[in-house]
């Protein structure tokens, strides 16, 4: 349905995206994963032409857009990272603003309100102010408006940025319900590894403006199928122990966050009585080790050498 | 665009309290800067003529409503003037006065301009005397004449600064009037950046509706926002407080739309020049009391002698608004006469517009 060919964006000094490709089928949902900063927000404004990129080509349904974006915006509907919403009309004016704009007819307008406040569930609040809403509520009503047109293709910009789990559960659910009942196809940025392992067929790991790894869940986690994490935490974290960590020859990754320290090691390699040893060495105490296998996070890590919110 | 006019317009029901309060306080002002102006303004006087002579010029002088000419002793004039309890004192002679005044102030300019008037036409019908000798039918012909004129000349102008008409509540009125509406429109075209911050404008970018149509209904709203503030602060005038439009309210109703035009597209300007709202915001009161003291809104320009004064007060729109908007109303001008003020707010507006706009566009989105 859509590819995106060579996509580079340069702002004066800074290439904020670096020649990427991807694709999407019909009825996908597909992650584009990345820390503050990798380039998301900036490939998705040049994807939905809200940006002209600097070189490379967006197509869809094998044509490109570049030129002629009507063909994109048509079907497109784009959930921002901002709560894009007056916050001095009322749920239902802000729906029938945003629908005149779009240009749905009188009647139609009215059925599609009723719709999208069903499947967002603020039929109950439609006319109280979206300034007395909660932040879960807002971003709720944020989803909406992109609903309103019937788009064949959504794309979320970090839709759950700074809200409860409770609506944040709601709004992954949405989505999902969405591409299930709808065959909605949805290219869906965040840096919350587990909501696009959730929701997501297949993932793009982008990281310093660049793809640095793609496929479904399996694939990308299979980069570390040779690899275990080894998750401990310690009393007090000195730094001898840390130093001597890093000189370990099997190690190949730690993250820190004190007082818990992420290893990935190879599968094959025992190394926990190293560990102790240097433990003693430097008077550290050890509270709790755990092997676990990798998560799309360790892979990031094994990547990146960063967590994906540093 | 129309359904950018009718969010607009919820919104301005929703919230519609700085709309009235900037009116209302357009409204105050011009009502009670106008009256003060407008209420007589004693100038004492005082002669070595005889008493009828002076009383004599005394009642012509008084016959402008403006100033109320009151005859009192040399001392108590000068005193007056000392002390400043007056703002000038006069000495009248036969064919000349003397003006005394401790500061120039705007009724300086009028009182002077009002007795240059005076004198001048005493002292031709002194030299008319003079040439017919003390012939009383020649005197008595030139009497009738005036008392019933084959025409009436009248002699009004904005740019000539010997003669000019003034009328104070009229000039109070236009100035507030075009003073405010700078806020009024301004605040209505910087949503306008506020949209763009919020991701709202990226929403309208991706829906059928075109740039142009982006703008257009939010300007068109400005437009209709100043336009209705203005137009209720003139009827309240008019029907309200009784101020003689002297015929021209029709006209005045219409000529604010190319003056409203250019401060739309001024503001334009002034949201692409600068990068935030709080910019924006702290430019438009630094601005719009600039202009309105440069373009005539507090005082009329006709009273500015400095020459720089001038030539700044001939980039700024308000200065072609009042000259507009007077010349309709006190000068009964007709539209065409008024053609080139209109013209270069109108060429103002279409640069200013175009120049904002192009920059608005390279730096947001």
């Amino acid at each position: 349905m859509l590819e995106v060919f060579e996509l580079t964006k340069r702002f004066k000094n800074k290439e904020a995206v670096k020649g990427i490709n991807f694709y999407m089928e019909k009825g996908e949902i597909v992650g584009l994963l990345g820390p503050n900063g990798a380039g998301k927000s900036t490939t998705i404004s040049m994807i939905s032409s809200l940006v002209l990129p600097t070189t490379g080509d967006v197509r869809l349904r094998n044509e490109s857009v570049l030129k002629k974006p009507e063909k994109i915006r048509k079907v497109l509907g784009v959930v921002p990272q901002d709560i894009a919403l007056y916050m001095d009309l009322t749920a239902r004016e802000n729906l029938e603003f945003f629908g005149r704009i779009h240009k749905i007819k009188k009647n139609d307008l009215k059925k599609r309100i009723e719709e999208v406040l069903e499947i967002i569930g603020l039929k109950d609040r439609e006319k109280d102010l979206v300034k007395t809403f909660s932040g879960g509520m807002k971003r709720r009503l944020n989803i909406g408006v992109a609903l309103l047109h019937e788009p064949e293709l959504i794309i979320m910009d970090e839709p759950t940025v700074g809200i409860d789990p409770q609506s944040r559960n709601y709004i992954l659910e949405t989505v999902k319900r969405l591409n299930e009942e709808k065959q909605i196809t949805v290219l869906y940025t965040s840096h919350y590894m587990e909501e696009v392992e959730y929701l997501c067929d297949r993932i793009y790991i982008m990281d310093h403006g660049e793809v640095i790894a793609s496929g479904t869940k399996d694939e990308i986690k299979s980069i570390l199928s040779q690899e275990q994490t080894l998750v401990i935490q310690v009393e007090i974290l000195k730094g001898e122990f840390l130093k001597g960590l890093e000189a370990l020859p099997n190690i190949k990754n730690i993250s820190v966050n004190d007082p818990i320290l992420k290893i990935i090691v190879p599968k094959k390699v025992n190394i926990l009585n190293e560990i102790f040893v240097l433990a003693g060495e430097t008077n550290t105490n050890i509270s709790s080790v755990q092997i676990e296998t990798p998560t799309l996070e360790d892979v990031f890590l094994h990547l990146t050498g960063r967590q994906l919110r540093d | 665009m129309i359904g950018i006019l009718w969010g607009k317009i919820r919104l301005l029901f929703r919230k519609p309290g700085s709309f009235i309060v900037t009116t209302i306080i357009c409204m105050v002002f011009a009502f009670f800067l106008g009256k003060s102006t407008y209420s007589e303004v004693k100038v004492p006087v005082y002669s070595s003529l005889p008493d009828a002579e002076v009383e004599e010029i005394v009642n012509e002088l008084n016959k402008s409503e403006s100033f109320k000419y009151v005859i009192e002793t040399e001392e108590t004039v000068k005193n007056k003037v000392a002390d400043g309890t007056v703002e000038a004192g006069i000495e009248l002679k036969a064919e000349s006065y003397t003006l005394y005044q401790v500061g120039k102030t705007g009724n300086y300019h009028l009182i002077n301009e009002q007795l240059n008037s005076f004198y001048s036409e005493k002292i031709r019908d002194n030299a008319v005397r003079e040439q017919v000798g003390d012939s009383s039918d020649v005197m008595e012909t030139l009497k009738k004449a005036k008392a019933n004129p084959l025409f009436e000349l009248s002699v009004s102008s904005f740019s000539d600064q010997n003669k000019w008409v003034h009328d104070p509540s009229l000039q109070s009125l236009f100035g507030f009037a075009l003073f405010f509406s700078i806020y009024t429109v301004a605040f209505s075209v910087v949503e306008i950046l506020r949209e763009k911050q919020e991701g709202i404008w990226d929403r309208l970018i991706l829906s059928p509706i075109s740039k142009f149509g982006m703008y257009a209904g939010n300007l068109l709203y400005s437009l209709i926002l100043g336009y209705v503030q203005i137009a209720l602060i003139f009827l309240v005038f008019k029907y309200g407080a009784g101020v003689d439009f002297h015929g021209g309210f029709g006209k005045t109703l219409i000529l604010i739309i190319p003056y409203l035009f250019t401060i739309i597209a001024m503001s334009i300007f002034i949201a692409g020049l600068v990068k935030t709202i709080g910019q924006f915001n702290a430019l438009i009161p630094l601005i719009s009391v600039s202009f309105a003291m440069l373009g005539g809104a507090y005082w009329p320009i006709e009273i500015v002698t400095s020459d720089i004064l001038l030539t700044i007060s001939k980039g700024i729109p308000i200065t072609y608004g009042m000259e507009i908007l007077k010349g309709v109303t006190v000068s009964g001008l007709s539209y065409s006469d008024v053609l080139l003020p209109i013209s270069i707010l109108l060429l103002m507006g279409v640069a200013l517009m175009g120049v904002g706009i192009r920059l608005m566009e390279s730096r947001h989105v």
